[in-house]
């Protein structure tokens, strides 16, 4: 038979992709449900981990079912906010919001703020996470910020986990593999009413004696400019998005409350 | 087994190693070699893309138009590949894995020792060998990524497959062999080492 021809040559690569095509969507319907458990207990654990419940390293130890026991155990409430600060809506605890639904919040940050509904996540201890999401250098990066409960006027981070899809190892994906830089968010405090929130700044966080010279601001990673500036916009937009949620729940300052009451 | 067959099966490993001899799938040697369960899984992943595309490859051989050749070895082999993917993906013991593989599963339609034995061997021979050819490779391939994986995590970590082996000894890991470039001159060794032994390698 000539297989050089170019009817032949058609129909062959034709057939051909059709059925890889029809290959790949059997596999991925099939495989679907699986991978989604996976990536659902994947994004619980890392709001787990933003909020200090255990590391990473621990929770994936502890296996998907353990891990959504444990949220199920921990979790007090999870509600939907719009940039007004108002309370919009509730999330049944136990669904969560993938990064999927973070990407279509983006996506409606950057243009028609009003209808983005953001979710706020807060656990029993009165720890309070919400997530970020933004474009690190190759694809997406996101994370889970968690804030102490509020006390003394300000907003603390508890901690922060980041994840991100395609960043260079050992550069930018040091946002997730470097606990170093996770680490660094602890204490910190967002400025919820400047035009910059947050910071992720080059080389100058600290002072020499190692005193902070903001309260909101983080090194950024060496070597990784771009990614330490797509994380450092992603943060701002959607703290940004949650500022007047913030404010409106800002705490009283403990020791103004008791001037007055002199 | 005949001399035939065992010359396929054994010479990918040894004499004609893709990696120190072929200096083919370097670039992914680099990048998933820093822990042993990391290399583990590409080794494995590896096998399975090699052996199956070949074999898929070799079946098809006498049909496939030779103007779209290198285009439908392409299509085969970034099937596999995404199926691996998928796999990897569906499983609580290796979902994270591939997380941390991220991109290096996909980029093995990349790696030259897939299209490159295709090319050479599978549409040549008859499925059998063609499938062995392919398992060859790829484990040829994967014995040099897990000795320059158990280098690195053994010296940079100080563990092997996660277990603490060195720091309980007060051993300070070392954060260059973490880096890509350390890959790079362990990989110079193992050629080194490989050339001195078999001096047939050596250009006069």
């Amino acid at each position: 038979m000539n297989t050089n021809g170019n009817f032949y040559t058609f129909i062959y690569t034709a057939v051909i992709v059709v059925a890889v095509a029809a290959v790949l969507a059997f596999v991925s319907q099939s495989l679907k449900a699986r991978q989604e458990a996976n990536e659902k207990a994947d994004t619980i654990s890392q709001m787990m981990t933003a909020a200090g419940f255990a590391t990473k390293a621990e929770f994936q130890k502890m296996g998907n079912a353990a891990v959504l026991a444990r949220y199920a155990e921990e979790i007090g409430s999870a509600v939907l906010v719009n940039v007004q600060g108002e309370q919009v809506g509730e999330l049944d605890l136990s669904e969560v919001f993938s990064p999927a639904d973070l990407k279509k919040q983006n996506y409606l940050l950057k243009g028609d703020k009003a209808e983005a509904r953001i979710p706020v996540f807060t656990f029993k201890n009165g720890i309070i996470v919400v997530p970020v999401y933004g474009a690190g250098l190759w694809g997406p990066v996101w994370g889970y910020i968690a804030f102490e409960p509020p006390s003394g006027g300000q907003f603390d981070i508890k901690g922060a986990y980041f994840d991100h899809e395609s960043e260079t190892a050992g550069l930018g994906a040091k946002i997730k593999d470097d606990p170093a830089f996770q680490a660094e968010f602890q204490g910190e405090s967002p400025d919820f009413h400047a035009d910059r929130i947050f910071e992720i700044v080059k080389g100058g966080s600290l002072k020499e004696d190692g005193e902070e010279v903001l309260d909101n601001q983080v090194d950024a990673i060496t070597g990784a400019t771009m990614t330490s500036q797509g994380l450092e916009a992603a943060i701002n937009t959607w703290l940004e998005a949650y500022a007047k949620y913030f404010i409106a729940n800002e705490p009283t300052d403990d020791v103004e409350t008791s001037n007055e009451e002199d | 087994m005949n001399a035939k067959i065992k010359e396929t099966l054994l010479n990918p490993i040894f004499k004609g190693n893709p990696i120190t001899v072929l200096v083919l799938g370097i670039c992914s040697s680099l990048a998933v070699t820093v822990t042993l369960k990391g290399a583990l899984v590409m080794t494995l992943s590896v096998i399975v893309v090699t052996g199956i595309s070949s074999l898929i490859l070799s079946l098809l051989r006498n049909t496939i138009p030779s103007r779209v050749r290198i285009i439908v070895q392409l299509v085969v082999v970034a099937m596999m590949v995404i199926l691996v993917d998928q796999v990897l993906k569906s499983f609580e013991a290796t979902y994270a894995i591939d997380k941390q593989l991220s991109v290096y599963i996909g980029l093995i339609i990349t790696n030259c020792i897939v299209m490159g034995r295709i090319e050479a061997f599978a549409l040549g021979n008859k499925p059998w060998p063609s499938f062995l050819d392919g398992v060859a490779n790829g484990a040829g391939y994967g014995l040099i990524l897990l000795v320059v994986a158990f280098f690195r995590e053994l010296l940079g970590s100080g563990t092997l497959f996660g277990v603490d082996i060195l720091c309980r000894f007060g051993y300070v890991t070392n954060n260059l062999v973490i880096l890509p470039p350390f890959a790079l001159i362990l990989l110079g060794c193992i050629v080194w080492i490989q050339r001195s032994v078999q001096k047939d390698l050596q250009e006069k």
